[in-house]
């Protein structure tokens, strides 16, 4: 009932000419990049220093949903205005002895463990609010992972646009050929978000994806 | 569907009054078990201390985002998996499919907690 009523006011909202906001969430498995990402498109378009997160080598270093609203990509006459939604790294397992190899005390480490869990949850029940999807990969791992195919599945089964981005093309073992062979129905840009490469690349497709 | 004391590890049918009123030991958390699933369920808590027990309690509490309360209340065994504290194993095609996580019991009926679980949010 709340559904069909909803529906309905987004049709009205709809003929009135009110735009929405566009949802744009990042999604991925822990440490691939995604906050690294989203610091890239606030750097290059907000043109601030501020970053959206602090991103880190230990996983699971953003374990709470960010937004950035209202940033606005211009180019080549095209425009794209949205909210930016970085979320927490999902996994399968959550290990907090994962964490002690970065010298972190035992008590922070299952706080992380915690914390990281929740994120899971939040990141998934967030995932029906967004309007189109980045999902960040490392382009060292191997992309056919349970993480992956669960992101991806979960989000052609909700119709929500997808553009995949296999981060970290500055490194030896990048290989972005295996995850377009992993998802071939997919658009993949490799970029290096940290030193900025090939982003441009990423932003057309953006546009081309997000409508 | 047998149910687990989180603290004792005594398995408890559905329905029965424990669950309502909490298990003997004082616990009021509760894994919710798939009856091919005891046997892990059993292995699971059986090594676990009291302490971590507790810590478990607490920490999934957190993670659900409850409030402590008298209700007992019962975790979905099959979606997070706390083996120890700090231990986690997550079912996510059982958490992307908006499977609850977590039941509240209440006047002897199973409540699905939609409001602080898996509700698809409204946009």
């Amino acid at each position: 009932m709340l559904k069909k009523l909803k529906k309905f006011l987004m049709g009205i909202t709809k003929i009135f000419g009110k735009k929405k906001e566009i949802k744009l969430g990042l999604y991925g498995p822990p440490n691939a990049g995604k906050t690294s990402l989203a610091n890239r498109v606030c750097k290059d378009w907000l043109g601030e220093e501020i970053e959206m997160g602090s991103a880190s080598a230990i996983p699971h270093e953003t374990r709470e949903i960010q937004i950035r609203d209202q940033i606005k990509i211009k180019k080549k006459g095209k425009e794209l205005s949205f909210n930016l939604v970085d979320t927490p790294g999902i996994a399968t397992k959550i290990d907090y002895e994962d964490f002690l190899k970065f010298k972190m005390n035992k008590k922070d480490a299952k706080e992380r463990a915690k914390q990281a869990t929740k994120g899971v949850i939040d990141a998934i029940k967030w995932l029906d609010d967004m309007d189109a999807v980045v999902v960040v990969l490392d382009s060292t791992v191997n992309p056919y992972s349970q993480v992956n195919i669960t992101i991806i599945g979960n989000l052609a089964a909700r119709d929500i646009p997808v553009l995949i981005v296999g981060n970290k093309i500055d490194l030896k073992k990048s290989d972005i050929k295996k995850i377009e062979s992993a998802f071939p129905q997919y658009k993949v840009v490799g970029v290096s978000a940290t030193k900025g490469k090939n982003v441009d690349k990423f932003y057309d497709a953006l546009l081309k994806v997000v409508k | 569907m047998p149910h687990q004391c989180v603290r004792c590890g005594k398995l408890y049918p559905a329905g029965c009054k424990e669950l309502l009123e909490g298990c003997g030991c004082g616990g009021r958390f509760f894994f919710f078990v798939k009856e091919e699933a005891v046997d892990t369920a059993k292995e699971v808590t059986k090594n676990l201390s009291k302490k971590e027990k507790e810590q478990i309690e607490k920490d999934v509490l957190d993670i659900v985002g409850e409030e402590h309360s008298d209700k007992p209340i019962v975790l979905d065994f099959e979606s997070i998996r706390v083996n120890s504290p700090g231990k986690y194993d997550l079912d996510l095609v059982a958490m992307f499919k908006g499977k609850p996580l977590v039941y509240k019991l209440d006047d002897g009926k199973y409540v699905v907690d939609i409001v602080s679980t898996f509700e698809r949010r409204d946009s």
